[in-house]
C-alpha cells in the first residue's frame, strides 16, 4: 500500500501549476481572455486530455488525469463544450469512420461547434432503450427519415448538431435496433421548445422531429448497433460527474464564507449544529477521495475503474448536493429574493447553485439506477 | 499509487484465514465461549508459533517488525472469524501501551514474554463516570514510602481475567478532570487489592470490572512519564481504533455478502427477496458504507504511518464513521434476515452484536464526530471572493 506520486508524476504536477499560474485568466478576464487561454492549452497539446494521441491527445495516463482534475479544482477555467469534446468525440473516433471524423473532430477540438445530446424521450428518461424516436431509410437509401421528440436537450436551442439514437428496428429486444445519428439542427423540420427549470433557467428544451432528412453518411457505424455505441459513453459521462476534487475545494470555501454569516455576536461556523453538518459532510469526502484513489489505482494497474465507479457517481453527486444545500443554509432568508443587488453578497447564487444542482443524481444514469448498477455487476443479483 | 498488500501481507491474511476456517465453526465457538477461559490455550500457542503475537513488536525487542497496516489485515481476518482469543487486548492495547511507553527493561520483561505467550496483558483504561474521556481519571495512585497505593475501578477492561498484567491509568496529581497528572502503571493481576468481577460480554468476549484496593506499586512500574500518561494513552488509542476498524470493516463485509446470499435464496411471494428493488437498493448501499469505511482506514493507516498531520483528525472521522456505518449494515442485515437474523444459529446476529460493542469502545460515533468537529480546519476568511462557492 502507498499512495506516494512518482518522481514523474511530481514533475507533472508541478507543470501543471505553473501553466495554470502562467496562463490562466482570472476574474473578469475570464471572459474576455479565454481565447488566449486556449490558444495556450492547444500549443501546449493540453486542449483535448481525454484524445487517445493518434487523435492528437497528450497520452496522459490515469494519474495524470487524475492530477489535472485535482490541480485545476481549485481554480475556475473558462468552460469548454462538453457534449462535443467530452462525450462526442471517444464515439466518433472509435466507432465513426475516417469522413467523419475529418469532418467533425476539428470543429470539435477548437470549439467551434455546439453539440447536443438526443438520448431522452418523454416515455424513455432511466430506461432509455425504450426508446422510440423512428428513423427510417428511405427508399433509395440515401437519407434516414427521422419522426419523434427528444427531451432535456442541454443548450438544445443553441446547439448547431445533435448526436441522437433512433429506433430503426423493432426485434422486441429493445437495445436492438438503435441507430446513432448526427443531425443538423438547422435541417427542416427540427423545432426546439425550451423547457424553464425551476428558478427560472434555460438550459434544456425539447426538441421534434417531422420528417427530418438526415443522409446516411452521418449515421456512426453499424444501423441498430449505436445502443453499443452509447453504453460505452456512459461510462465516460459517469466518471467525470462525481467531482470529487471540486467538491473538497467548495466545502472549504464554505467554511470560509459561513464565518461572514453573523448570528449573534458569533458567527455561523460557531453553530455547533451547522459545524456539525460541515463535519459530517467532510468526513465522507475524506473517505470519498480514497474511493477515487482506489478506483484511479485500480485504472491505473488493471485498466478498469473496476466496482467503485458506480459509487463514485452516486456518492460524489450527493456530495454537491449535500454542499449546495450548506450553502443555501448558510444564506439564510436571503437565498429568496430573486433579484440582483439585494441582500449580502456571499448570498448570491446559493439558490441557483442549489437548484442547478438538482439534476446531477437524475441524468448519467439516475442514482437509483447507479444502485441497480451495484446490485447487478458487483453483488451479482439477477 | 496502489493499495495492494505486500506479499507478506497476503501470506499472513491467507494463514489467519486457514487457521480461521480450521478452528472457528461457529457452533463450536459457541459453546467456547461458554467454557472459562473463554477462548482456546492450545490457539494461544499456535498464534506465538506462526508469530502473530510478535508481530507488532520491533526486531529489537525480538519481534517481527510489522507496522500498522500488518496489524489491520490480521484483526481484518480474527475478526471475520470472530475469534475470542486475547489478542486485542494482550497485543494491540498493552501491546501498543509498552511498545511506545516501555524502557529497555519494562520491554524485555513483559514484551519477550508477550511473543511467546507465556505472558499476557491488557489495559484498564475506562471508568464509569468518565464515559469515553481518557482524561476523566478517579483512580489514584497515591505516594506512599517506597512507590504508590491504587486505589479505584476500571471498567470493562477487556481480557483482565486471564491476564497476568493490567496496565492501569492513576491520577498521580491534579483534579479528576485534568488532562495533567495520568499516569500509567503495570500492575500485576495477583498482587493484593485487585479483584476482579468477571463477566461475559455479548459478543462472546470477556472483560472485568478491575477493583482496586490500595495495590501497591513501585516507581519501576511507572510506564512512561509520570503525570504524562494521557498523551500515551491518546497513542495507544489511535492504534487499537486502527485494529478495531480494521476488523469492523471485514465484518460489514461477510454482513453484506451473507446477507446477498441469502435473500437470493429465500423465497417469498413467489420471488427471491433479491428481486425486490427495495432490497437490492438496501444491498448497495450497504455495500457503499463498506467501501466508505475501508477507504477511510487506509486514509488512516496511510495517515498515521506517515505520521501526517491529519493522522489523529482522521482518525476520529474512521471511528465515527466505523460506529455509523457498522450500525447501519449491521441492522439491516438482521432486518433482512427476517426471524433469522436474530437467531444465535447464524453468524450475522454476531457480527451485528460486536460491531455495537465496537461502536461503544474508545468512544462512540457521537463522541468522535464531537471530537473531528473540534479539530475540523477552518481556513481563515481571505475576504477576496465575495461569492458562495459555486459548484
Amino acid at each position: 500500500m502507498d499512495i506516494s506520486l512518482s518522481e514523474e508524476d511530481l514533475k507533472f504536477k508541478q507543470e501543471v501549476e505553473d501553466f495554470l499560474a502562467k496562463h490562466l485568466p482570472k476574474g473578469p478576464e475570464l471572459w474576455t481572455k479565454r481565447a488566449e487561454w486556449f490558444a495556450a492549452l492547444k500549443e501546449k497539446g493540453w486542449d483535448i486530455p481525454n484524445w487517445p494521441e493518434e487523435f492528437g491527445g497528450p497520452g496522459w495516463s490515469a494519474t495524470q488525469h487524475w492530477i489535472w482534475d485535482n490541480v485545476t479544482s481549485k481554480e475556475v477555467l473558462p468552460p469548454t463544450l462538453p457534449f462535443g469534446l467530452v462525450m462526442l468525440a471517444p464515439i466518433l473516433m472509435k466507432y465513426g469512420n475516417k469522413e467523419q471524423q475529418e469532418r467533425f473532430l476539428p470543429d470539435i477540438r477548437d470549439n467551434k461547434v455546439m453539440w447536443c445530446q438526443g438520448y431522452s424521450e418523454p416515455g424513455s428518461g432511466s430506461d432509455l432503450a425504450s426508446l422510440k424516436t423512428k428513423a427510417e431509410l428511405s427508399a433509395d437509401g440515401t437519407h434516414y427519415v427521422v419522426n419523434g421528440t427528444k427531451i432535456w436537450t442541454t443548450m438544445g436551442h443553441v446547439a448547431n448538431y445533435m448526436f441522437c439514437l433512433t429506433r430503426t428496428g423493432n426485434t422486441g429486444i429493445k437495445q436492438e435496433g438503435i441507430t446513432f445519428l448526427l443531425l443538423d439542427m438547422k435541417d427542416p423540420g427540427v423545432e426546439v421548445k425550451p423547457i424553464i427549470t425551476l428558478g427560472g433557467s434555460h438550459h434544456v428544451n425539447q426538441v421534434f422531429f417531422t420528417d427530418v432528412k438526415v443522409p446516411v453518411e452521418n449515421r456512426i457505424g453499424e444501423e441498430g448497433q449505436g445502443w453499443t455505441y452509447a453504453k460505452g459513453l456512459l461510462q465516460h459521462e459517469r466518471k467525470g460527474i462525481a467531482g470529487i476534487s471540486r467538491s473538497i475545494y467548495a466545502l472549504s470555501k464554505l467554511k470560509e464564507k459561513a464565518q461572514r454569516v453573523q448570528v449573534g455576536d458569533k458567527t455561523l461556523m460557531d453553530d455547533p449544529s451547522y459545524k456539525q453538518k460541515i463535519a459530517k459532510a467532510e468526513i465522507e469526502l475524506l473517505a470519498l477521495e480514497y474511493t477515487e484513489m482506489r478506483s484511479l489505482a485500480d485504472m491505473v494497474n488493471s485498466g478498469s475503474p473496476g466496482a467503485q465507479s458506480s459509487t463514485l457517481k452516486l456518492k460524489g453527486t450527493e456530495m454537491q448536493q449535500t454542499i449546495q444545500a450548506l450553502s443555501l443554509d448558510a444564506a439564510g432568508i436571503y437565498g429568496a429574493p430573486w433579484a440582483k443587488k439585494i441582500g449580502p453578497k456571499f448570498a448570491k447564487g446559493a439558490m441557483e447553485s442549489y437548484l442547478n444542482g438538482r439534476p446531477a443524481t437524475i441524468y448519467g444514469g439516475c442514482s437509483e439506477v447507479q444502485k441497480d448498477v451495484i446490485a447487478k455487476r458487483v453483488l451479482g443479483i439477477g | 499509487m496502489d493499495f495492494d498488500f505486500s506479499e507478506e501481507q497476503t501470506l499472513l491474511r491467507d494463514s489467519v484465514q486457514k487457521f480461521v476456517k480450521e478452528k472457528y465453526d461457529l457452533s463450536d465457538r459457541r459453546k467456547m465461549v461458554k467454557k472459562d477461559p473463554g477462548y482456546s490455550e492450545e490457539s494461544w500457542q499456535q498464534f506465538a508459533e506462526l508469530g502473530w503475537l510478535g508481530l507488532p513488536f520491533s526486531e529489537e525487542d525480538g519481534g517481527f517488525g510489522g507496522d500498522l497496516i500488518d496489524t489491520s489485515v490480521i484483526m481484518t481476518e480474527l475478526g471475520k472469524g470472530l475469534v475470542c482469543e486475547p489478542y486485542y487486548a494482550s497485543v494491540v492495547l498493552a501491546g501498543s501501551a509498552l511498545r511506545h511507553g516501555g524502557n529497555a527493561e519494562q520491554k524485555d520483561r513483559y514484551i519477550t514474554g508477550i511473543i511467546s505467550g507465556e505472558i499476557k496483558a491488557t489495559l484498564g483504561y475506562a471508568e464509569e463516570q468518565a464515559r469515553f474521556d481518557l482524561n476523566d481519571t478517579a483512580t489514584t495512585a497515591k505516594k506512599d514510602a517506597d512507590g504508590y497505593l491504587i486505589s479505584g475501578t476500571k471498567s470493562v477492561v477487556q481480557n483482565a481475567e486471564t491476564a497476568d498484567y493490567i496496565i492501569v491509568s492513576a491520577r498521580t496529581s491534579g483534579k479528576r478532570t485534568d488532562n495533567k497528572g495520568i499516569t500509567l502503571f503495570i500492575v500485576d493481576a495477583k498482587a493484593e487489592g485487585v479483584k476482579l468481577q468477571n463477566y461475559p460480554t455479548v459478543d462472546g468476549l470477556r472483560a472485568s470490572e478491575v477493583i482496586l484496593d490500595k495495590v501497591k506499586v513501585t516507581a519501576a512500574d511507572i510506564l512512561g512519564e509520570l503525570d504524562k500518561g494521557l498523551e500515551l494513552l491518546e497513542t495507544v488509542r489511535d492504534e487499537a481504533i486502527l485494529a478495531l476498524a480494521a476488523e469492523a470493516v471485514g465484518q460489514m463485509e461477510l454482513l453484506y455478502q451473507d446477507t446477498v446470499e441469502y435473500c437470493k435464496q429465500r423465497e417469498q411471494f413467489d420471488h427471491p427477496l433479491a428481486d425486490f428493488q427495495v432490497l437490492k437498493h438496501r444491498f448497495a448501499d450497504m455495500f457503499i458504507e463498506t467501501e466508505q469505511c475501508r477507504s477511510l482506514l487506509y486514509r488512516a493507516l496511510l495517515a498515521k504511518q506517515g505520521g501526517l498531520a491529519e493522522s489523529r483528525r482522521v482518525i476520529h472521522a474512521l471511528k465515527y464513521k466505523i460506529g455509523e456505518a457498522g450500525r447501519f449494515v449491521g441492522e439491516n442485515a438482521v432486518q433482512s434476515h427476517g426471524g433469522m437474523g436474530v437467531t444465535e444459529e447464524l453468524r450475522v446476529g454476531h457480527y451485528f452484536m460486536r460491531l455495537a460493542v465496537i461502536d461503544a469502545t474508545f468512544g462512540n460515533r457521537d463522541y468522535h464526530l464531537g471530537k473531528y468537529t473540534e479539530l475540523m480546519e477552518v481556513p481563515e476568511d481571505d475576504g477576496a471572493e465575495d461569492f458562495m462557492p459555486f459548484m
